[in-house]
């Protein structure tokens, strides 16, 4: 074989299907739980479900989220209770997507769409203010110029859920935690650790 | 030490904690000893610094021999006793009470200022149940409501612990907050139509185990885990509590109160916890300005400081140096002092130079005087207090004061001359005629010898007081600024006679001892020398040494009035508002011939200014600070300035560089050091022994090296790992100086440096009892004596620029005894005319019994409606003629 062995490689690939994807072209399918820019949510009536407690602030690993909560004017609630989110910031110059903030948010007022394509000519467009985060009335988000997105990336937005169950109990992973919102609606949990396991399912 | 516990005595006791062996105090209780071990038995109710009441159940222990389980807090510790604080029954009475504590708790800690540093959620975390098994209706009131302009309250998250009811009562003496209801309902209130308007609510928020009490000013400005903290001495008044300041975002947001025993002992008053907001004031000046016909114009500061250098250059070289006078400076940090007395005495060489504002004492009083220490307060024989209401200008020495007489029934004399905070705490009150204190003096002197002194309540004190070992410490002021220092120096000169006598000298403002000690007055240079002692060790150091003594506050007013003055300097002073003498202020700084203002406002006097040179204030600087009893601590720098604010003492070197001196200072540890070699007091006290002494340096440093902890580790505000510890005493682990380690090597070099300059300096000024002494004339029958004093929350720039404080000004009104109200003839409140030498002014009238017959107080001020316009400098008091106005 001898100086043609590294060419066997090559007509080995050469009739096998291709993996590529004529990319932006084409989009492949995403998997469900694609880590993409966030959202602000809000609930049917419309209040903000923001608190501006800053536990995603203080949970984030990149120190990208900024928040400052205020007290609601109490004739013009921005969000059920007495706080609300004053400012909200988050730097995606330094977003990880790891979804910690998600999981840190008491209220589910903080998720994720799967919109990954967005690029700015400034440093100041990739800091995303409460006014871009936050979805628009009908519970979808606020698209952005620079932002290219895919169709189906701004659906199921509540669909996440939660890694770090109540209590740390792997057997709640899958299941849903989350209230659907403003009509994005939420994914199917999939299967539990249990069920995986082949076990009996808790209580 | 601490707050009335029970007492505890030297005898050593062995018991066992855990299966460990520790030695204990006899009588110290259980749950304290325990954590000195390191043994945490959660709490709630329990402060170190209060009584012990075992309220809420959450310390319970077991201990071998006692039936059923005792709470740690109000077990004291005895010989043998065996305790356990880990068994099963013990975290089964753990978990049970925090279930039941939470059955109530809204859980709301997202939206609690509490959450993140909460003893509720880090104890439930450490010793709970971990869930819970209650799924009803908890119990709801509105959120929160105001319990003060200052607190709120949050009655759902509330545990009833007691900590905030029994503080006001306790310490504070404002039972102004209780429990009311029962139950479920149980929640603490106000009495009806009476906010929480105690001086110290701020504490209360800082020692509530949940986010039931909230700081107005702080609500939802920032998480635990937003803030930094640095920590720091308050300069708010002359007390020099200890301090934790936080910020974020270079905003300055909060400020906790650091327990340092021989202080402030954990607590802050109001003005001091929240007067931080001023620094973010938009009355902030930020940048250097210089009149050019008539109006301010922004430069840069090389413009800036050449001109003011220009001026000064030409003032000396026409008028010759005392043709400049310094104003102010008891604001500033010792560094800012310092730097300026160099400036003032050994550059330009005028000695025109005082820190404070004719409402202080001589300094040569101050300065001289036989100290004392706050803690000397809980050890006295006895207590005499001549002078302001301490809890209107040093809160947080009335707490002291009050603790001294209550908690360790320390006789206390109220000599004041209408009744203060201190008064319902008084062993005896004796009111002499303002003017007159000599009198009351030379009675208890007497009294004290054993003969009667024909005043029955100073003769009572004496009988009290007698027998009882310990220095007889007189808090000594000015009771009223309506009055000179001179009364006050004759009964000061009458109390030396006192056996084993020791005064605390009640000056107001912030740094009004660092600046003095370091020479900020007029005969004195730094490390309280005067200036004909000093001379000759100063000279070879500096450029120059002023010939002959300045003139005072007052002196140097009146010579500006006369034109007399080239170039006058505001450190951080506004004349108009502060000197009693409002008339003669503004003249002043009319007649002066160019103004330069070294401040970070404009004020009444600044608005005049020809140059302001914008400076750093508190909290945005480092440096250190002199407290009332001579104590130096350091500031902490927390937020960078805005603009291009330049500190004091830099300021201070630049103008010497442009007048052909240079200072060489670079950084402010470098002046913190200049004055540890060169003022004899300070000798010794480096930036690096300061830095590793926990409570800071007692002046004469020589005197007080024995008392120095040195620091082991960084404040206690948030534990590593385990419950946050804020909300108790917030303190800083410290040991003695050890043999072989580096603290020991940098007290070492303390005492060589102090006893270098003992030998080699001119030795400290010692007080001349004679001096500035003087009695008031009589008063007539119609006339009413005016005494005036500060209140708190005054016209002063702390107050007018925290957006918080500003509400709680009261409005002054004249108060006279109700019999002089029935002589003048009129109603309770009516608008009257006050005539006093200088003035008249219209003023409403309202009685007190507190002010006694012939006498009249009025709040000192600066809007106008204050005494500062009625009171004459030119004479030693002041009186009134009040008539209805027809
Ligand atoms: S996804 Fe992760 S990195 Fe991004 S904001 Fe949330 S916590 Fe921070
Ligand atoms: S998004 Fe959620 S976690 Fe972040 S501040 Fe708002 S309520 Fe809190
Ligand atoms: S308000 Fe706070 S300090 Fe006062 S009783 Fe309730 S929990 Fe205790
Ligand atoms: S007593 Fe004085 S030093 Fe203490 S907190 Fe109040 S203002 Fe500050
Ligand atoms: S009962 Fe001991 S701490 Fe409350």
């Amino acid at each position: 074989m001898g100086r043609f062995s590294g060419f066997l490689v090559t007509a080995r690939q050469m009739f096998k299907p291709r993996l590529t994807t004529e990319y932006p072209e084409q989009v492949r399918e995403y998997p469900a739980r694609r880590h993409g820019r966030h959202v602000l949510n809000r609930y049917e009536d419309g209040m903000e479900k923001c608190i501006g407690c800053e536990l995603c602030a203080g949970i984030c690993p990149a120190r990208c989220i900024y928040v400052r909560g205020a007290d609601n004017p109490p004739d013009d609630p921005v969000s059920p209770g007495e706080r609300y989110g004053f400012v909200y910031e988050i730097n995606y110059l330094r977003c990880i997507h790891c979804d910690l903030c998600v999981e840190a948010c008491p209220t589910e007022a903080i998720t994720e769409t799967k919109l990954f394509e967005f690029s700015w000519n400034n440093r100041n467009d990739s800091i995303y203010t409460k006014d871009q985060l936050l979805v628009d009335d009908d519970g979808h988000p606020r698209k952005q110029p620079w932002e290219a997105w895919a169709p189906g990336q701004d659906e199921n937005l509540s669909e996440w859920v939660r890694a770090t169950s109540p209590s740390g109990m792997a057997e709640y992973e899958g299941r849903v935690s989350w209230s659907g919102d403003l009509g994005h609606g939420v994914r199917d949990p999939g299967p539990t650790q249990a069920e995986l396991d082949g076990r009996e399912e808790i209580d | 030490m601490t707050t009335g516990q029970a007492q505890t005595d030297t005898e050593l006791v062995t018991l066992t904690i855990d299966g460990r062996e520790v030695q204990a105090r006899k009588g110290e209780l259980l749950i304290k000893v325990a954590q000195e071990n390191g043994v945490y038995i959660p709490r709630f109710c329990w402060h170190e610094r209060m009584e012990p009441v075992g309220m809420c159940r959450m310390c319970l222990v077991q201990v071998d021999g006692m039936r059923g389980f005792p709470p740690a807090c109000t077990t004291p510790v005895a010989e043998g006793m065996v305790a356990h604080t880990d068994t099963e029954p013990v975290k089964k009475i753990q978990d049970g009470v925090l279930e039941f504590l939470l059955i109530n708790h809204p859980l709301d800690c997202p939206v609690c200022d509490r959450g993140g540093e909460c003893p509720l959620q880090d104890q439930t975390l450490a010793f709970g149940p971990g869930e819970s098994r209650f799924t009803e209706e908890k119990r709801h009131f509105e959120k929160p409501i105001p319990l003060s302009g200052l607190v709120l309250l949050d009655r759902e998250r509330c545990i009833q612990c007691g900590r905030c009811t029994r503080f006001a009562e306790e310490i504070a003496g404002d039972p102004l907050i209780d429990f009311g209801e029962r139950s479920d309902r149980m929640q603490v209130v106000t009495f009806p139509d009476e906010p929480f308007s105690s001086y110290f609510s701020g504490n209360t928020v800082q020692i509530c185990p949940v986010g039931a009490l909230l700081s107005k000013p702080y609500r939802f400005k920032a998480r635990p885990w937003d803030l930094s903290t640095s920590e720091t001495t308050c300069t708010t008044c002359a007390v020099g509590c200890r301090g934790a300041l936080q910020s974020s975002s270079n905003r300055l947001l909060r400020l906790l109160g650091v327990d340092l025993d021989a202080v402030n002992q954990g607590w802050l008053c109001d003005k001091g916890r929240y007067g931080y907001e001023w620094v973010h004031a938009d009355e902030r000046v930020l940048e250097p300005s210089v009149r050019v016909r008539n109006a301010m114009v922004d430069v840069s500061w090389p413009e800036a400081l050449e001109a003011v250098a220009n001026e000064l250059q030409r003032a000396i070289e026409l008028h010759g140096p005392s043709s400049v006078a310094v104003l102010g400076g008891a604001r500033g940090s010792n560094e800012d002092a310092y730097a300026w007395v160099r400036l003032a005495k050994g550059v330009i060489g005028t000695d025109n130079v005082d820190a404070q504002l004719g409402d202080g004492l001589p300094a040569d009083a101050v300065l001289g005087l036989p100290r004392a220490e706050i803690d000397d307060l809980d050890q006295a024989a006895a207590i005499v207090l001549l002078g302001p209401d301490l809890k209107e200008e040093l809160p947080v020495l009335y707490l002291r004061v009050k603790q001294a007489a209550v908690s360790k029934k320390v006789p206390l004399l109220d000599l004041a001359p209408v009744d203060v905070g201190l008064t319902p705490y008084a062993t005896a009150v004796s009111r002499t005629v303002p003017g007159e204190e000599g009198v009351a003096a030379e009675r208890l002197v007497a009294a004290i010898g054993g003969r009667a002194s024909g005043d029955a309540g100073i003769d009572a004190f004496a009988a009290a007081a007698t027998g009882r070992s310990g220095p007889v410490v007189v808090v000594l002021g000015r009771g009223s600024v309506a009055q000179s220092a001179a009364p006050t120096m004759r009964a000061a000169a009458a109390f030396a006679a006192l056996p084993n006598v020791r005064f605390l000298s009640a000056l107001r403002r912030g740094n009004v001892h660092g600046a003095l000690d370091l020479g900020l007055a007029p005969g004195f240079l730094p490390g309280r020398v005067t200036l004909d002692a000093g001379r000759g060790w100063f000279a070879p150091i500096w450029q120059t040494v002023p010939k002959e003594r300045g003139l005072d506050a007052e002196g140097i007013l009146r010579a500006a009035a006369d034109g007399k003055v080239r170039v006058l300097v505001l450190l951080g002073a506004d004349p108009v508002a502060d000197f009693p003498d409002t008339d003669l202020a503004r003249r002043a700084i009319d007649g002066a011939g160019y103004v330069v203002a070294v401040d970070a406002f404009l004020s009444e006097s600044t608005r005049r200014a020809d140059a302001f040179l914008p400076c750093t204030v508190w909290g945005e600087k480092a440096g250190t600070t002199t407290n009332l009893e001579g104590r130096v601590q350091r500031l902490g720098r927390k937020v960078s300035p805005e603009g291009t604010t330049m500190d004091d003492w830099r300021i201070a070197g630049e103008l010497a560089v442009r007048l052909g001196n240079d200072f060489d200072l670079e950084f402010v540890d470098e002046v913190t050091d200049e004055i540890a070699t060169v003022a004899p007091a300070h000798a010794g006290a480096r930036s690096q022994l300061l830095r590793r002494s926990r409570d800071g340096v007692v002046l004469p440093v020589r005197e007080h090296l024995h008392e120095i902890m040195v620091r082991t580790g960084d404040l206690n505000i948030m534990a590593e790992d385990g419950p946050a510890v804020s909300w108790d005493p917030i303190r800083v682990d410290a040991a003695e100086p050890s043999e072989e380690g580096d603290a020991a090597h940098e007290v070492d070099e303390a005492r060589g440096e102090a006893e270098r300059l003992e030998r080699e300096a001119p030795a400290h000024h010692e007080w001349d009892r004679a001096a500035n002494v003087g009695d008031a004339p009589g008063r007539d029958a119609y006339a009413l004596r005016l005494v005036s004093g500060r209140e708190l929350y005054d016209g002063g720039r702390i107050t007018t620029c925290s957006p918080s404080l500003a509400p709680l000004r009261k409005d002054s009104a004249l108060m006279v005894h109700p019999q002089d109200l029935a002589r003048i003839g009129v109603e309770e409140g009516t608008q009257v005319r006050v005539t006093s030498s200088r003035a008249t002014v219209t003023l409403p009238v309202r009685t007190h019994p507190s002010v006694p017959a012939g006498t009249a107080r009025l709040p000192f001020t600066a809007d106008g409606r204050g005494a500062s316009e009625l009171i004459d400098t030119t004479t030693m008091v002041t009186d009134l003629r009040v008539e209805t106005i027809s």
